[in-house]
């Protein structure tokens, strides 16, 4: 696996960091862009905002066939995560829910965001957002 | 400025074609299509430009020249259009935009996909690319989402979405071209192996191969090949992405919503004046939403829609009485162009044990996504006798 540098050093993939469109409110995360994928604003005015740690499902599935080298069963969700300072809009990701079972989990459960490497590519570690339900959650 | 009818359409039938190769698929495409138009087509000279449809998943197209290779038809112009799962019904678009600006008379749109000869394949893609945005957003994965919010938001029951495949597989039974042929029931569709919760097996679309042509042509030359064309009434093209923050992306494809807005608009018709249609059913639930987003129900009541049996054959809106991707096949190049090809045979009433009564408007419909999962396009066309 060789992906591009940018995955591993962007400044957003060490910490939670969204962009909001100045026009519109759109929040992008993890991705710094330059144009707005909600109002299509070009240049768009983006600034940064400190998102929560935590973030609400809006819908899941639960893969069962994905290639040998990806683990199944497998929870992936649509997830929004709130501003940090709870202004403005949330910014929604897919996100792999690890250590978590289906029966943990619904629409609208909160789920913990965090930061941890995904695997590596040679020595070096690839870092990605994973979800969790929160352990005190768990059954 | 001139119209745009449908005056021929040929088909092979779909499945599993390890021994054709895309060459083999275009000639029974086209072949069949020469030889099924009423008055008789004279091909180099009758056919002014070519509109191929694929995704060309098992790398052998790629160019309009493809066509020509395999049809005969040098020195025409052929163009090779790519727009995901609505490839087939977007170059069918491109076709008839030409004719009705008056630039050719008469077009050839032909598609095609070996979907079984992909060395990689598009759960591989989906899972190997984007890795921030989700390692592994799989083609059931996106369209299961839908269907896990729609069942939570509306109350829609797992038995309602897989009625769905229950009836296109029963249509698929009757329609000579579907890849398979067999009936299957709600337990049937609910014990079958989990794909991606809360879809199973019976409610994806199989890998099918497959290849379809229709002939497409302005006023003043449809009448030279037959004495029933099917008039092109208006289509759309639309764009959107499930990350815009847009809720009503999570139970529904906006896309679509425009998409047949526009088409709506610019034939006149509204959904209660759509007679058949052929729509993207990939998996049940896309089925299910689209009843929603093309105005044949209200948002959240897809579910009430299939229990009502309004969509059934023998309903008041039959909807993919050919079985549809999910019994027919989804050879992505070939679908649009086939869904085209049943309108035609619909509002002809040439559609055999598959006929809609009294069918004079029908629309024609894809949806497609990209493979970072995140792009959406729509693509809606109607037809009118
Ligand atoms: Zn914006």
């Amino acid at each position: 696996m060789s992906g591009p540098r940018y995955h591993r050093t962007r400044r957003q993939d060490q910490r939670l960091v969204g962009f909001e469109c100045q026009a519109c409110g759109f929040v992008s995360f993890p991705d710094e862009k330059r144009i707005c994928k909600r109002c299509g604003d070009a240049p768009a005015e983006f600034r940064d905002v400190d998102l929560a740690s935590s973030g609400t499902i809006k819908t899941f599935v639960v893969q069962e066939y994905l290639p040998d080298d990806i683990e199944v069963p497998q929870p992936l969700a649509i997830i929004d995560i709130p501003q940090a300072d709870g202004s403005g809009e949330p910014t929604r990701v897919y996100g792999l829910l690890t250590e978590t079972e289906l029966d943990e989990i619904s629409v609208g459960c909160t789920v913990d965001v965090r930061f941890r490497e995904l695997f590596d590519e040679g020595a070096r570690p690839i870092n990605s957002f994973k979800f969790s339900v929160p352990r005190e959650d768990k059954r | 400025m001139t119209d745009a009818h449908v005056v021929g359409a040929g088909i092979i039938d779909f499945g599993e074609k390890y021994d054709w190769s895309f060459e083999d698929l275009l000639e029974g495409a086209y072949l069949d299509l020469v030889e099924s138009v009423d008055y008789g087509i004279d091909p180099t000279n009758d056919i002014d430009g070519v509109w191929y449809g694929t995704l060309d998943i098992a790398n052998e197209g790629s160019s309009g020249a493809a066509v020509a290779h395999a049809t005969g038809l040098f020195e025409t112009p052929a163009t090779h259009i790519v727009n995901a799962c609505a490839t087939g019904s977007d170059a069918f678009r491109n076709a008839v935009q030409a004719i009705k600006a008056e630039d050719i008379d008469v077009a050839l749109v032909i598609g095609a996909e070996k979907m079984l000869d992909s060395t990689e394949g598009l759960i591989g893609g989906a899972a190997l690319e984007r890795l921030w945005r989700g390692r592994g957003v799989t083609m059931p994965a996106f369209f299961g989402m839908r269907a896990t919010r729609h069942m939570d938001q509306y109350d829609t029951t797992r038995e309602q979405i897989a009625a769905v495949s229950v009836k296109n597989h029963e249509n698929g039974t009757k329609y000579p071209h579907a890849h398979q042929q067999f009936e299957c029931s709600v337990d049937d569709v609910k014990e079958s192996s989990t794909v991606s919760y809360p879809l199973n097996l019976y409610d994806c679309c199989p890998v099918t191969d497959g290849a379809c042509a229709v002939l497409v042509a302005s006023d003043d030359r449809a009448r030279e090949f037959t004495d029933a064309p099917v008039r092109v009434a208006g289509y759309g093209l639309s764009t959107d992405s499930f990350q815009r923050g847009d809720d009503l992306a999570l139970t529904n494809f906006p896309a679509s919503r425009h998409a047949s807005s526009t088409a709506y608009e610019r034939s006149g018709y509204g959904p209660d004046d759509i007679d058949v249609a052929e729509v993207h059913d990939c998996f049940s639930i896309t089925e299910l939403i689209t009843y929603e987003d093309l105005g044949f129900c209200e948002q959240g009541e897809g579910g009430s829609h299939i229990d009502e049996g309004i969509p059934h054959l023998d309903g008041e809106q039959p909807i993919n009485p050919s079985g549809g991707l999910l019994s027919k096949g989804h050879p992505i190049g070939a679908t649009g162009v086939a869904q085209i090809a049943e309108i035609f045979e619909q509002l002809r009433g040439e559609a055999g044990d598959v006929q809609v009564p009294d069918a004079e408007v029908g629309m024609q419909h894809n949806i497609g996504i990209g493979r970072n999962a995140t792009g959406a396009v729509s693509c809606v066309n109607i037809l009118e006798r």
